[in-house]
This record gives C-alpha cells, sequence and structure tokens, in this order.
C-alpha cells in the first residue's frame, strides 16, 4: 500500500519523530511504500540543518535516519506556513525575506500545504505522529 | 473525491494548533475534497461567545470558523460531551450541530481520511 505520514513533533523534545520512522521502518520492511513525510506544526524542525542530537545510551541520530528514509525515495516535505514562522528556511526564502542564513537540510523541501493534501488524496493510508 | 474529516481538539488559543489545522481544512476544501470538521475535547472553545483575541495580539479564531460556508465546508459538528463538561453555550451562529459520541463514530468510520484525530 502506498502510505502519506505527517510529524507535528520537534526533534529530541517530542517523540513523533521516532514513532514515525520505527514506523516507516516496519512499513519498508513489509514492501509497503511511503510518498511522502510531511512536517507540519512543530514537526518543521526536524528540517533545521544544525540539529547536534543530545548525548544517551541510545544515540539516536534523527537527521540520519531522515537522510536514510530519503535515499530510500521517500520525499521529506517542511509545510512552508509552519516553517518559515519558526525561521525553517531555504535559500529562496532566505532570500525573499532577507535572512543572515538559510536552515533547512537538504534533504527537505519547503512545500506549501496543498502538498500535505495531495499526498492524502494520492495515498492509501494516512497515519500522523502528533507532538 | 476523498472524504476529509479534521477533527480539532486543542484550544483555540495558548497554540497555534488550532488555527493551523483549520488552514489545512481550508486548503482541502480547495483541492475539491469534501471536508468536514469536529470540534471535541477543548477544540469546543472555539464556539465561546464574545471572543476577541485581538486583546493578545492574534487573530481571533470564530471568525475563521464563520467563514467555513463561503469555502464549501458545510459539515460542521462539536461534540456535546465536550460542551456540557465544560458549561459552554455554543455561539449557534457558527452553524455547529453537537453531536453524541455514536454519531462522532459514524462520522469517523464514513471518512476516508482523519486529520488531527489524537490529541
Amino acid at each position: 500500500m502506498i502510505y502519506a505520514l505527517a510529524v507535528h513533533g520537534a526533534p529530541y523534545s517530542s517523540n513523533a519523530a521516532e514513532h514515525a520512522l520505527g514506523f516507516a521502518d516496519a512499513l519498508l520492511a513489509r514492501g509497503h511504500q511511503i510518498e511522502r513525510v510531511f512536517f507540519f506544526h512543530e514537526g518543521v524542525y526536524q528540517g533545521l540543518n544544525g540539529t547536534v542530537p543530545p548525548q544517551t545510551r541510545y544515540n539516536v541520530n534523527l537527521a540520519q535516519r531522515w537522510q536514510s528514509l530519503r535515499s530510500g525515495g521517500t520525499e521529506l516535505a517542511v509545510c512552508i506556513a509552519s516553517g518559515i514562522k519558526r525561521g525553517v528556511v531555504d535559500e529562496n526564502e532566505q532570500e525573499r525575506y532577507d535572512l543572515p542564513s538559510h536552515t533547512l537540510s537538504n534533504m527537505f523541501e519547503l512545500v506549501g500545504l496543498g502538498q500535505l493534501i495531495s499526498a492524502i488524496a494520492a495515498a492509501d493510508r494516512y497515519v500522523e505522529f502528533p507532538a | 473525491m476523498k472524504r476529509y474529516l479534521f477533527i480539532v481538539s486543542r484550544p483555540p488559543y495558548g497554540s497555534s494548533f488550532a488555527a493551523e489545522q483549520l488552514e489545512a481544512a481550508l486548503v482541502a476544501a480547495a483541492f475539491d475534497g469534501d471536508v468536514a470538521i469536529l470540534l471535541r475535547d477543548d477544540g469546543v472553545w472555539g464556539l465561546q461567545h464574545h471572543q476577541s483575541a485581538e486583546a493578545i495580539q492574534q487573530p481571533t479564531l470564530t471568525k475563521t470558523l464563520s467563514g467555513l460556508p463561503t469555502y464549501e465546508i458545510e459539515r460542521l459538528f462539536v461534540c456535546a460531551r465536550s460542551l456540557e463538561s465544560r458549561g459552554i453555550e455554543p455561539d449557534q451562529t457558527l452553524g455547529f450541530e453537537a453531536i453524541g459520541y455514536a454519531e462522532q463514530q459514524a462520522l469517523i468510520s464514513s471518512s476516508d481520511v482523519v486529520i488531527g484525530g489524537q490529541r
């Protein structure tokens, strides 16, 4: 089946990303497809290019795990409206708003809310991971 | 065309969640989706009378709610139990129909996609 996922929580504070990534691994292991992960609300912070994982006994590196999902062909889409007001900007938005730097990791892209709806419309299942 | 149900279970102020959730509902309606909205838990505070969020430099959520029918979002529901437990007499002009758990269950099962189903 084709899945669309949404993540609503920030990295290393909410566990939304860990749950979404665990679910994604399980889906792929069973032969399902994940077209797109949509980052909405505080989930947009997952797209920051400068997160440093905290040192814990489990050493979870969310950025690495998103990267491996991206390499498998899943789009990582950050809501532009939720993102830019929180400082999650790509080069275009940096230029548009005359900001000192861009902050979006290059494995993610900034997209409109329409991309959330079109991913849901094209998927067999939509699962969201709240903050 | 998919049938979408957006559930708003967070209060209208204190976080941007409810406003962002309604934003997504408007986009789904603009994409020609058949959209229903259910307010429940603290989301029902959106129907409280006499809101003026100008006092906290925020847009007043009731204005977004009252504009939903112009985006062809006309299936508007609110959890009767959530209203009752908070002692809220909803603003009837907003056009939300109060429904019980059985009807909410039917609403959820008749939808293709539920967005914001968890708190």
